[in-house]
């Protein structure tokens, strides 16, 4: 496999990518913070995807531009928009019931604890390894190089995926098949 | 002719009885009945027409290899000599008509199928026994008998007594197969083969100690089998089965595969003198309890029992005098003859309203002449009168035992002719009892299927005249059997001394049949106690037994079971399973069902590796 | 060489515990579900991040699996959601506690 190395040659790209990558982190990391602190699922659903575009700016970044491509498609385009749905069909949104569901404080106390020493942690794990604190080359992947690998090396990967894909949308029709018996109740209930 | 054609023999059955075992319930009773008479006629009418390859050394042959591992191998095969094709012969003959007879006797029972599956599946094994040619083979059907016998004492089992009775018959005689077991091994061990004729041929090599040692041990399993002392106390009980069972089994042919297997392993059984020695003493004392016993017996097939077990013994004495002819004569003589009053007893009991107790019997001459015509002549054979089979059959093991001329063979001898005496006085005490005097039963009788009564006079005929099969030469016979066995009588006694023996045994007769005449002729309502209640208990074996194993047994069990088994172990398990219970209860409240608190389980366990790595890392 | 490799891994943990922080503390499932998908994108992050690093390729590729496997996953949970819905007419997971001890 032919990997495409450009050195690169301008400086004023590389400070400019560096502060553009910081501003990008701490997008994502507010939108996050934001999404999974609402109350309401469809607030939450809208900040995730802005993080979401947030993150595939950051793949663009680290050099893999049709990564950044389907992060946008496919999680930002289709599951999100998925999550949408779902939430609009099971009418969540607006029942005051919603409000009961989201977080107090007594449920987030143990969690911060739990989440606070794993950062704690890691960020010391990542800070001890020192082979880590190089920076990363300028450096992207061609679609050509990525099209070779995926079909080539891991050509076998990818069927095996696609049956699981082909599996997943069997089962998702059988689970989410309404049955018989209980539509005709829902009918009765209806009436 | 085919040699392979012999394992129709056994395996006719074998069919008739597994076709019975699976579909018979379904089939009409008649149809059942039919399949299991015809499958062994049909073995009958094969042993017949395989006659001639019994002739000289006999033929073997080999179906397929049954088991085979290292040095080790048994087949299925067959040892057709002149000694199993007699056996043979007799078996199925005999069989075929007790099968007759049984489709009549047990017209009116609602198991025909499970009966009949149960009485071919025993010819079969029978069989198995007689005509293996090697021990394991022998083995197998030794252990068949044992189970069908089992299966038929305790047909009726839903009394409590009959199914006893089976299983001690069963437990009984699995004692003496032990023994058996241990001579197989042990045999195996010695020469490294279980071929019988191989067995017999190089039998002279072993050691005069482990000889007699391997004999005892076989006659320890004939015992069993042929409920000899002291493992004779299953064989009265056994007659809680349905008579034509009791004809079949207990008269006719299980009860002397112990007899047939002495006989079979004879040549390296006549190589120990202490063996026997011990073999004749162990049939010589049979003879004499049996006979005592079945003078106070009252039940009829109890009486019939303990005159079987006494005739073996003449074949165990037959053997330990060293005349497998004598013996094999006696065994079919007495085959016959049993089998017919055995029979002739089942029709008794059917006449007399299924009564059993001859006390309450009697008169039954004028009620059907047939019958009493026919028992007649059983006990004729059975007491020895002169000219009949049992007479000459009996007559040869005696003079056998009294040629050899030592002076233990004399006290073999005059025991012998005391057994024949009381022979002859308990078959006729029999006789006078159910058929003479006035009617003493109370219920009125019901009447006799034709099959029952058609089959007898063939076995009538069998045993009267049963004693032209080896007519000694004194009568001008020529001792067919002896040859054809190839075991030449070898008794060559003084014309004067011959004779006089035969009038001795005649006054024996006649003086059993005498005193049982005065007696009896008249019923004279015998008291039970005393020294009666004493024979009628069969000399209270049974409560020996009882005192001397089978309690200390119990007691053993009942400690193995309340300390060993309730207190130790299954206090110990009771206890772990409480303790995990209780414990099981904290843990219990861990499952709260709660996605949320699993998945902080997942993340705590998360922060635990982690921790991990950065300990590693720090290190 | 634009950031040091930490600062990415950083970056990644934060997005991570984030979605492990909403995992355990809603109750909603829809909210579990959306903090399963940040989890599973700060995972993203690390391998293209690493794929940069080395200048290797697979790391992507890894990624695209995720995806795949991120949207298989993601209609079979909402498949479940709506069923789930439908038998409680809620989407509390605490109303889900048939498997009690």
């Amino acid at each position: 496999m032919t990997i495409t190395r450009r050195a690169s040659p301008v400086n004023g790209f590389t400070t400019m990518a560096t502060v553009i990558f910081y501003i990008l982190g701490t997008i994502t990391v507010i939108a996050t913070l934001l999404a999974i602190t609402r109350r309401n699922p469809v607030h939450a659903v809208i900040y995730l995807v802005n993080s979401f575009f947030a993150l595939a700016l950051l793949f663009y970044l680290l050099g893999a531009p049709l990564v950044a491509a389907w992060e946008v498609i496919i999680y930002a385009g289709a599951i999100m928009v998925l999550f949408l749905f779902i939430i609009m069909m099971l009418e969540l949104a607006p029942t005051p019931a919603a409000d009961r569901l989201g977080p107090t404080w007594w449920q987030w106390l143990p969690v911060l604890l739990l989440a606070a020493a794993l950062v704690a942690c890691t960020l010391l794990l990542i800070g001890l390894d020192t082979s880590a604190a190089q920076g990363i080359p300028h450096w992207y992947a061609t679609p050509r190089d990525f099209g070779y690998a995926l079909f080539g090396k891991y050509a076998l990967a990818v069927e095996v995926v696609s049956f699981q894909l082909l599996f997943a949308a069997v089962g998702a029709f059988y689970v989410g098949k309404p049955e018989a018996r209980s539509s005709k109740q829902a009918e009765e209930e209806g009436r | 002719m085919n040699p392979l054609l012999l394992f129709m023999i056994p395996f006719l059955p074998l069919l008739g009885g597994v076709f019975n075992a699976c579909c018979g319930s379904r089939l009409p009773q008649r149809l059942v009945a039919a399949v299991a008479v015809l499958s062994v006629a049909g073995s009958f009418l094969f042993s017949l027409l395989l006659w001639p390859l019994g002739e000289g050394d006999g033929t073997r042959t080999v179906l397929f290899s049954w088991l085979q591992s290292g040095g080790f191998t048994a087949d299925a095969g067959i040892l057709f000599d002149p000694l199993a094709a007699i056996m043979t012969l007799m078996v199925t003959g005999v069989a075929t008509l007790i099968h007759l007879y049984a489709a009549g006797y047990m017209e009116h029972d609602e198991n025909q199928a499970r009966f009949f599956a149960l009485l071919n599946l025993f010819v079969f094994a029978m069989l198995c026994i007689v005509l293996a040619d090697n021990l394991l083979f022998l083995f197998l059907g030794w252990e068949g008998v044992g189970f069908c016998s089992y299966g038929l004492i305790g047909f009726w089992y839903r009394k409590t007594e009959n199914a006893s009775a089976g299983r001690k018959a069963f437990i009984v005689t699995r004692i003496g197969d032990l023994f058996f077991a241990i001579a197989l091994l042990w045999l195996f061990r010695e020469f490294g083969t279980i071929l019988i004729e191989q067995i017999n041929a190089r039998a002279g090599e072993l050691d005069p100690l482990l000889l007699t040692v391997l004999t005892l041990l076989l006659l320890g399993g004939a015992c069993g089998k042929s409920a000899q002392l002291p493992l004779m106390t299953w064989l009265p009980d056994a007659m809680a089965g349905p008579t034509p069972v009791s004809a079949l089994i207990h008269a006719a042919t299980m009860v002397t595969a112990g007899v047939y297997l002495l006989c079979r392993m004879f040549p390296l059984v006549s190589l120990s003198a202490t063996g026997m020695a011990a073999i004749a003493l162990v049939g010589v004392l049979t003879a004499l309890y049996a006979a005592s016993c079945a003078v106070a017996q009252r039940e009829i097939k109890r009486v019939l029992a303990y005159s079987t077990m006494s005739q073996i013994g003449y074949m165990f004495l037959a053997v330990g005098v060293g005349s497998v002819s004598g013996a094999m004569f006696h065994l079919l003589t007495h085959a016959f003859f049993k089998a017919l009053l055995f029979m002739g007893a089942g029709c008794v009991i059917h006449l007399a309203g299924d009564e059993n107790d001859i006390y309450r019997m009697g008169g039954l001459k004028g009620k059907s002449p047939q019958v009493f015509w026919l028992f007649l002549i059983g006990i004729l054979c059975l007491a020895g009168t002169p000219l009949t089979g049992g007479f000459f059959s009996k007559d040869q093991i005696l003079l056998t035992a009294f040629a050899r001329g030592d002076g233990f063979s004399a006290i073999l001898w005059g025991l012998g002719v005391l057994t024949a005496g009381l022979t002859s006085f308990y078959s006729f005490r029999l006789l006078y009892l159910v058929f003479f005097g006035e009617q003493r039963q109370a219920e009125k009788g019901h009447a006799l299927s034709p099959l029952m009564l058609w089959t007898l006079p063939l076995l009538a005929l069998f045993g009267l005249f049963g004693g032209l099969l080896n007519l000694p030469h004194l009568f001008g016979g020529h001792q067919w059997l002896s040859d054809w066995l190839g075991q030449p009588a070898g008794v060559s006694l003084a014309l004067g001394a011959e004779l006089g023996l035969l009038l001795l045994m005649l006054i024996f007769f006649g003086g059993g049949w005498l005193i049982a005449h005065l007696r009896y002729r008249n019923y004279p309502g015998d008291e039970q106690a005393g020294w009666r209640s004493f024979l009628l208990a069969g000399w209270q074996f049974d409560r020996l037994y009882e005192f001397i194993l089978v309690r200390p047994y119990r007691t053993v069990c009942r400690f193995c079971w309340q300390g060993g088994e309730r207190a130790l172990i299954d206090g110990v398990m009771e206890g772990i399973a409480r303790l995990c219970l209780h414990w099981g209860g904290y843990a219990r409240k861990l499952t709260t069902g709660q996605v949320a608190f699993y998945l902080q389980g997942f993340a705590w366990g998360l922060l635990l590796i982690v921790g991990w790595f950065l300990l590693s890392a720090v290190k | 060489m634009i950031v040091p490799l930490e600062h990415v891994l950083f970056l990644s943990t934060i997005l991570f515990v984030l979605g492990l922080g909403c995992v355990l503390a809603r109750r909603n499932l829809i909210m579990i579900l959306i903090g399963v998908e940040i989890m599973l994108n700060a995972v993203g992050l690390t391998l293209v991040g690493a794929s940069a690093f080395w200048q290797q390729v697979d790391g992507q590729i890894m990624v695209i699996f995720l995806m795949a496997m991120t949207s298989a996953e993601v209609s079979i949970s909402l498949a479940m959601v709506v069923y789930l819905n439908r038998r409680k007419g809620t989407v509390d997971v605490r109303a889900f506690d048939e498997m009690r001890g």
